[in-house]
């Protein structure tokens, strides 16, 4: 299907003894493809091949890629389920031991029924995450309405993709992360990539990037660091952390004011014009660079090339998401192909940068506390209708929506949600505000966390439950362009470890709800009631057959039936999905940031990633590989910065906030705005920057504001004396 | 058809998966055997691969007084052969670039054999299968010959100006790919 330029035809090597499973990445939303490599007489994987046959990625990986196999057959990995007897050790490594299974499972039943009899359902809640198949993410909402009767469920999306998700839905009716498939990038005239550090954090995406400037087209990019890709970016838009809003309704009036606007476009699929036409007039170039500290010439140039562009992608990433006002951003950056009718074609659109392995897939089929699977809305008494018959429940048995990620926090710290059952995330790392965050944890009655490693966040459990890594189980991922792919198992899972899905059938038995699960044996049984729990949604799942997939190189949701090859470009027909049909342009009001920079705290404090580590960290910091290439977080810091802070290259020092602080080695560096400083967030316990961050809710989204607050640095050691 | 590793230095981001993919090549024992360089560090995040450039008429291997390293039918310049190396460490200074890295415990060289387990059969070496940007590529002289802008003006291929060694049968794009690029608009 979509082979192009760069698809070569490569032979695999291949070694004695050996046999290669097509597979793809467990991290990223690129979901690289690549070959496990498995020694036929041991059954175990043993490194790992380019698969050059994915047309997505032909055979490129990140070091991250490279190296995921060795998270299978880790020393860490956990092998038995743990118990800890003694409550006083939570938040400490300490007092763990082996338990059976049974062991395990009749303590977690009888605790939550103990819980659920004295406080009632809601006294327990599920976090769960989205770097796991679309089959777990779909069984875990299912498990905790059904096997829980709990209507507190969300999950690690909504610090990543929920923004995103939010703005998509707004201006378009739906939420599909890309409106084009990534084999469009490179055939474009115009890159517009904000708030995306693509090179560390998408790395197989450069190569079609790169493609763009080589054959004459432009990259834009607006970050307020130099990232890798900003220093060979056409124009790079350095605006202070927090300011997206401003940019992109500048840019706007640029584009209206100089006669860019596509007014048939705008006319007939589009509403909301003239209002945000208004709104934006007060964006001037002049008043746009004060809000944004971006110079007027490149604002003026950016629109400019923009708008003459005959195709442009706008694409972004977490840097304009993990904001208080992220969905406005995301919105007010769709406003720009929607205002020049640079979508609803191929070679033009909108795409975000999906951060998790499954950050699409996982957020469509009811992890989230308002949703239910095929992306229905738990509110909606026909969506819940469909849903229950599917699931054999009435609609008077399904819980009501609960609340986010951040909120869950909130209500274990009060005492309403008493018991917690973790998987497939790190929040005790990744969470905004951690000191209030792992107190809550500490809080609970009783936790169970299911992971593969003993994360920071299992340390607050009263039992872990080992579950596999992606590469012993089987099952559907959605992919960054929106495309469903297949996971494929390489190996048998090691020790006693078991997939989330099997744990919650086996759970779901144990507390008498078998009758809704027990017929759930294989991944593939999963997958079948998944595909039909989708159907009629709008993300509609039910045509994607596991069979489909692997002859079509994915299947590009929505996919309705067997025939339906599925839809890798939306909006071909100028079909949007509110119901007239018309995409939203959206008036979006500018807001700073939630805590701006003043005396006290006169540095702007963001966080990100670095190439050699995923999220939370408790995957890739056990990988000797990235481990060397980065042992520990740090900050960066402009030389002019540091001169009036006395501090030097490689030095210690404190950096604060009003929630928290740490010790962070400087990195100097002129590629960061002089008003802000960087620190990566893949580290745990006292390394851990989101100790200092920020939890200011976006209204809609509930995403954090991970991405801008007030901070200060102090000095900790003594000059030498000379 | 004979295709060769082609370098497209301004393409890089510094990713380092080109030396993550070098370590599990066969026989390279979890080394890696290529270097990646930040140009400027403090200043900003240009980085840039360093790679054995397999030359016509290496110098690691006329230094070697033990003929231990040999050159493959391929052109490939292969690590030092266990049995004749002697450790006398005479390639890593004779290497106008430094590429030869020594094994104090083996008293061993090793070095970049351009996954000869895989190019001899034709599959790209590991590095330039991976590399996100296509910093690192694995081309045929033909391919290489459509992106002669990139020639220097001498129509000559050669590694650095003014010549530091000869000819090399790994290529590099100078004086880089986006000079004379015409924009679109
Ligand atoms: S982490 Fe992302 S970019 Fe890197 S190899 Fe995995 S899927 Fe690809
Ligand atoms: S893999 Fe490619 S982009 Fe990454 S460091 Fe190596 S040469 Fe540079
Ligand atoms: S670059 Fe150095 S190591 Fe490689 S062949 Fe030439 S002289 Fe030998
Ligand atoms: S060609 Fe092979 S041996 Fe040489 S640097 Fe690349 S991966 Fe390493």
């Amino acid at each position: 299907m979509q082979r192009d330029k760069f698809f070569k035809e490569i032979d695999n090597l291949t070694h004695p003894n050996e046999r290669l499973i097509k597979t793809h990445c467990s991290y990223c939303g690129m979901q690289c493809g690549m070959n496990l490599r498995v020694n036929t007489i041991t059954n175990k994987i043993i490194g790992v091949e380019p698969r050059y046959d994915w047309p997505v990625t032909v055979g490129k990986m990140c070091p991250k890629g490279v190296t995921a196999y060795q998270q299978t057959n880790h020393k860490d990995r956990l092998l038995k389920p743990l118990i800890r007897d003694d409550a006083s050790l939570k938040g400490t490594k300490e007092g763990f031991r082996e338990a059976s299974w049974e062991e395990a499972y009749d303590l977690i039943a009888a605790k939550f029924k103990e819980l659920q009899e004295q406080y009632g359902k809601d006294s327990l809640s599920v976090f769960s995450g989205v770097s796991m198949t679309n089959e777990k993410c779909y069984l875990t909402g299912k498990f905790a309405r059904v096997a829980l009767g709990t209507r507190y469920i969300d999950y690690n999306g909504r610090f990543c993709m929920s923004s995103a998700a939010g703005g998509f839905l707004r201006s378009f009716g739906v939420d599909r992360g890309s409106t084009l498939p990534w084999t469009d990038i490179h055939e474009t005239d115009c890159l517009f990539i904000a708030g995306s550090n693509t090179a560390e954090c998408h790395p197989t995406s450069m190569f079609r990037v790169w493609a763009v400037q080589e054959r004459g087209g432009y990259l834009i990019v607006a970050d307020p660091r130099e990232t890798p890709i900003a220093r060979r970016a056409d124009i790079h838009l350095d605006l202070k952390p927090g300011t997206d809003l401003a940019l992109a309704n500048g840019i706007l009036n640029l584009l209206i004011q100089n006669g860019y606007a596509d007014e048939e476009f705008v006319r007939q699929h589009t509403n909301g014009f003239e209002e945000t036409k208004e709104l934006v007039k007060e964006f001037t170039p002049e008043y746009t660079s004060e809000l944004t500290g971006v110079a007027i010439e490149k604002i003026v140039r950016a629109a400019e090339i923009y708008g003459k562009a005959p195709n442009a992608i706008v694409m972004f990433a977490r840097g304009v998401e993990q904001q208080h006002k992220g969905v406005d951003n995301v919105s007010a950056y769709v406003n720009l192909a929607l205002v020049t009718g640079k979508i609803g074609r191929t070679k033009a659109g909108v795409a975000t940068f999906t951060g998790q392995g499954n950050g699409q897939g996982g957020r469509e089929h009811g992890q989230k506390a308002d949703l239910l699977p095929g992306y229905r809305k738990i509110t909606n008494p026909k969506h819940v209708q469909e849903v229950c018959d599917v699931w054999g429940i009435t609609p008077e048995e399904m819980p009501g929506p609960g609340v986010s990620a951040y909120e869950m926090f909130e209500l274990m710290e009060k005492k309403t949600i008493r018991g917690l059952y973790l998987l497939c995330s790190n929040p005790a790392v990744s969470a905004p505000n951690l000191n209030f965050v792992r107190q809550a944890m500490k809080n609970l009655d009783f936790m169970v966390c299911a992971d593969f490693y003993l994360s920071e966040s299992a340390e607050f459990a009263d039992v872990v439950l080992p579950s596999v890594t992606w590469s012993e189980d089987e099952g559907t991922v959605t992919n960054l362009e929106g495309r469903i792919i297949k996971i494929n198992q390489a190996q048998e899972p090691i020790g006693e470890s078991k997939p989330d899905w099997k744990i919650q059938v086996e759970l779901a038995e144990r507390l008498g709800r078998g009758k809704y699960f027990s017929h759930l044996h294989t991944a593939k049984d999963v997958a079948d009631e998944f595909r039909l729990a989708t159907k009629g949604g709008y993300a509609d799942y039910y045509g994607a057959t596991w069979d489909k997939i692997d002859k079509q190189d994915g299947v590009f949701w929505p996919c309705k039936d067997e025939k339906d090859a599925g839809t890798p470009h939306m909006f071909l027909d100028k079909k949007f999905y509110h119901e007239d049909g018309r995409a939203k342009i959206c008036a979006l009001p500018y807001r700073p940031p939630a805590e701006e920079p003043d005396e006290q705290y006169p540095l702007r404090l963001t966080t990100g990633r670095v190439v050699y580590h995923y999220l939370s960290g408790n995957q890739t910091r056990r990988i000797p590989f990235l481990k060397d290439m980065c042992p520990e977080p740090f900050v960066e810091v402009h030389p002019e910065t540091a001169l009036k802070y006395d501090i030097n290259h490689e030095e210690n020092v404190r950096l604060f906030t009003r929630r928290g602080e740490g010790i962070y080695r400087v990195k100097i560096t002129e590629a960061i705005r002089q008003d802000t400083v960087f620190v990566p967030y893949h580290f745990g316990h006292e390394q851990s920057i989101n100790l200092l961050t920020i939890a200011a809710l976006d209204p809609m989204s509930r995403m954090p504001e991970f991405k801008a607050c007030a901070a200060q640095i102090e000095k900790l050691e003594q000059k030498k004396v000379q | 058809m004979k295709k060769r590793l082609y370098l497209e230095l301004e393409n890089c981001i510094g990713c380092r998966s080109c030396l993550a993919a070098c370590t599990q090549c066969g026989g390279h024992e979890e080394r890696n055997r290529n270097y990646v360089y930040d140009v400027n560090p403090l200043v900003n995040r240009q980085t840039m691969p360093l790679m054995c450039l397999h030359c016509v008429n290496p110098a690691c291997a006329r230094s070697c007084p033990a003929q231990a390293i040999q050159i493959h039918e391929t052109g490939a310049v292969l690590s030092a052969l266990v049995e004749k190396c002697i450790g006398c460490q005479n390639c890593t200074i004779a290497c106008p670039y430094g590429i030869p890295k020594f094994d104090t415990e083996q008293n061993l060289m090793y070095k970049c054999d351009l996954c000869i387990d895989r190019t001899k059969d034709g599959i790209p070496p590991m590095c330039a299968s991976v590399c996100p940007t296509n910093t690192l590529q694995w081309l045929t002289d033909e391919e290489i010959e459509n992106k002669k802008q990139h020639n220097l003006d001498n129509g000559k291929w050669v590694t650095s100006m003014p010549y530091l060694e000869g000819e090399t049968n790994v290529k590099i794009s100078l004086p880089g790919i986006l000079q004379g690029v015409t924009k679109l608009f």
